[in-house]
């Protein structure tokens, strides 16, 4: 009887069905690992950067160079490294430009309803309907190839989900008690919103983040990919897989390695979107 | 169904005009002008250059000219290949471009429909996690990580397809086709999968069954009409993300279609081209955006009603 009067917390019940999720655990693992081994890249990279063997050129993996090398003999897995830097760096800024922009329109929209409602959700409904990829080739030709507008563009276009997601929660939140007694205890709008709504939202906030950082990441990889992204000698994942597409006959580690890094961390991320979807929103299945 | 109709064609033409007008500012206000060379013109040949494309009038006065041209198909010279009009470009790659996307989607709605309806035949089982697991594969790995790997597979170590092309060679379409496939295929997969899922739990399908209708039958002919619902919404920006794809498929497989130009374009600056380009694909994309809501109130006279009353 003891243990009844403890009580358990909707996050406890959260974390303890994420716990049984064995695929999103993996991947939480995996995701800490990768951030802190790029964290410390710098201090634990076998190689430098940008140190070339012309002699060595590109071998095969092997003991001395884990991943191989590349054709200017750089070593590949110091590469990979460093390039996990750049695409989680992009991932997690523009996310949080895209965080801040969603919830804060999300929130404004339902909260305040009405005819501002109806504007800014058109605003959210024509975004929708442009053409992001080419939008955002548009604005690296206009703004030129800078790092922190990439973040920017990428950040500008991904938070129309968001604010969807959370004006549905607002809408349904602010006409809960909850809220009239804040409201009738003299709060101002803002308190209310910063207090109250954004609050008791979190859960489909941290889901969403969570599954719009792949999508952030791919985008940037897509870019590099594309030559419009990160420019050499600086590389992400996107602009090794790139170099390695143009050498993969010869030299197909090149390309396999990044790609592989790659395509696990989006795996990674998504699976662990989707299992925190489950356990924060069990009402919501899959699909 | 005809005023909802109308209702919806004006409502993307303030869409449209919209990207017509951000694009045009943005071009505008993009640093370097389209005649930077790296020699310095004479002042007299920039603004005969700027006269004969009448970028000295006002920018409001540009912006009307342009419009009134696009109305009649005409998108402006191009500034890089002074003798070809824009026009002219995207009427050449257009063809290819969207017959890559027209196999690419059939890719997807073959492969994604027909394993998402297996898979929600016998949920929870076997049949069900296998389509399923490929699914998540083919989201997770992107068009320039798979079609390099096919390639390489297919084309390189097995040497049963080609690796490049389009229409040079036979069977040089399949690799191209499948890569921008993939991925909308593996959605289409888990939407069917929800969506049947769901239809499948109804009472008229149970009905259906216990009419002593034939197990096919009733997939075929009742459940399939209403668990498509999420599969058609999603075909409106699946052919939007297959035409903004086809960038990278095509630079991979060296396909000479949109993409490519539109690219060239970028990277030459050449900004009636890119402005053309934008325009065209965001008119595309809200086309059929418009035409999935179409084909969804077509198939579900429950939303027909509903969008005709409000």
């Amino acid at each position: 009887m003891q243990e009844l009067e403890q009580g358990r917390s909707l996050w406890d019940d959260a974390l303890s069905r994420l716990r049984k999720n064995k695929l999103a655990m993996i991947s939480l693992c995996y995701l800490v690992v990768l951030i802190i081994v790029a964290l410390i890249t710098p201090w634990i990279a076998p190689y430098s950067y940008e140190a070339q063997d012309l002699i060595l050129g590109a071998t095969p993996p092997s003991s001395e160079h884990w991943l191989g090398t590349d054709s200017l003999g750089r070593d590949q897995l110091t590469r990979v490294l460093y390039g996990s830097r750049i695409s989680l760096a992009v991932g997690f800024t523009a996310t949080s430009v895209a965080l801040l922009i969603g919830v804060l329109w999300g929130t404004v929209a339902g909260f305040l309803g009405g005819r501002v409602d109806a504007f800014m959700m058109r605003v959210v409904d024509i975004l929708y309907a442009l053409p992001f990829a080419i939008f955002i080739i548009l604005l690296t030709v206009v703004f030129g190839r800078s790092l922190i507008l990439l973040f920017l563009a990428i950040g500008a276009v991904e938070w129309l989900t968001m604010a969807r997601i959370i004006r549905g929660q607002v809408l349904t939140l602010r006409h809960q008690e909850f809220v009239e007694a804040a409201v009738s205890m003299g709060l101002n709008r803002w308190q209310i919103i910063r207090r109250h709504l954004i609050p008791n939202a979190l859960g489909p906030i941290i889901v969403y983040t969570t599954l719009t950082i792949p999508s952030v990441i791919l985008l940037e990889s897509f870019l590099s990919f594309l030559g419009l992204g990160i420019q050499p000698p600086q590389s992400s994942w996107g602009s090794l897989i790139s170099s390695g597409v143009e050498t993969m006959e010869e030299y197909p580690w090149l390309l396999i390695y990044p790609g592989l890094a790659l395509s696990i961390t989006l795996f990674s991320l998504n699976f662990l979107g989707d299992g925190l979807r489950d356990a924060l929103d069990p009402r919501v299945s899959k699909d | 169904m005809l005023k909802f109709l109308l209702k919806r064609i004006l409502a993307a033409i303030p869409v449209l005009l919209l990207v017509i007008l951000i694009t045009f500012l943005l071009i505008r206000i993009a640093p370097g002008g389209p005649f930077d060379r790296e020699r310095q013109a004479s002042p007299e040949v920039i603004e005969n250059l700027n006269k004969r494309y009448n970028l000295d009038d006002p920018v409001y006065v540009q912006f009307f000219n342009y419009l009134g041209n696009l109305v009649q198909g005409d998108f402006g010279p191009s500034f890089k290949y002074p003798n070809r009009s824009v026009t002219e470009i995207i009427s050449n790659g257009i063809p290819i471009t969207a017959e890559l996307g027209l196999y690419a989607l059939m890719v997807a709605i073959g492969i994604g429909v027909v394993s998402g309806v297996i898979a929600a035949l016998r949920p929870n089982t076997a049949q069900d996690y296998i389509p399923m697991s490929m699914s998540m594969i083919g989201i997770c790995l992107p068009a320039f990580v798979l079609g390099p790997i096919l390639v390489l597979i297919f084309g390189i170590y097995l040497g049963w397809l080609p690796v490049s092309g389009w229409g040079y060679q036979a069977y040089d379409k399949v690799l191209p086709s499948l890569t921008l496939g993939a991925a909308y295929a593996a959605y289409m997969a888990r939407l069917t999968r929800g969506g049947m899922l769901e239809v499948l739990s109804q009472d008229y399908i149970r009905t259906a069954i216990a009419k002593g209708l034939p197990k096919w039958k009733v997939v075929l002919h009742h459940a399939l009409r209403g668990g498509l619902a999420p599969v058609i919404t999603f075909a409106g920006p699946a052919a939007a993300g297959l035409l903004s794809g086809s960038f990278v498929v095509e630079s991979i497989f060296q396909i000479p279609g949109m993409g490519q130009f539109y690219l060239q374009a970028a990277f030459n600056r050449d900004y009636t081209m890119i402005l053309g380009t934008t325009i065209f694909f965001a008119s595309l994309i809200v086309i059929f955006n418009l035409l999935a809501d179409v084909l969804l109130v077509w198939l579900n006279p429950r939303l027909r009603h509903s969008t005709l009353k409000n």
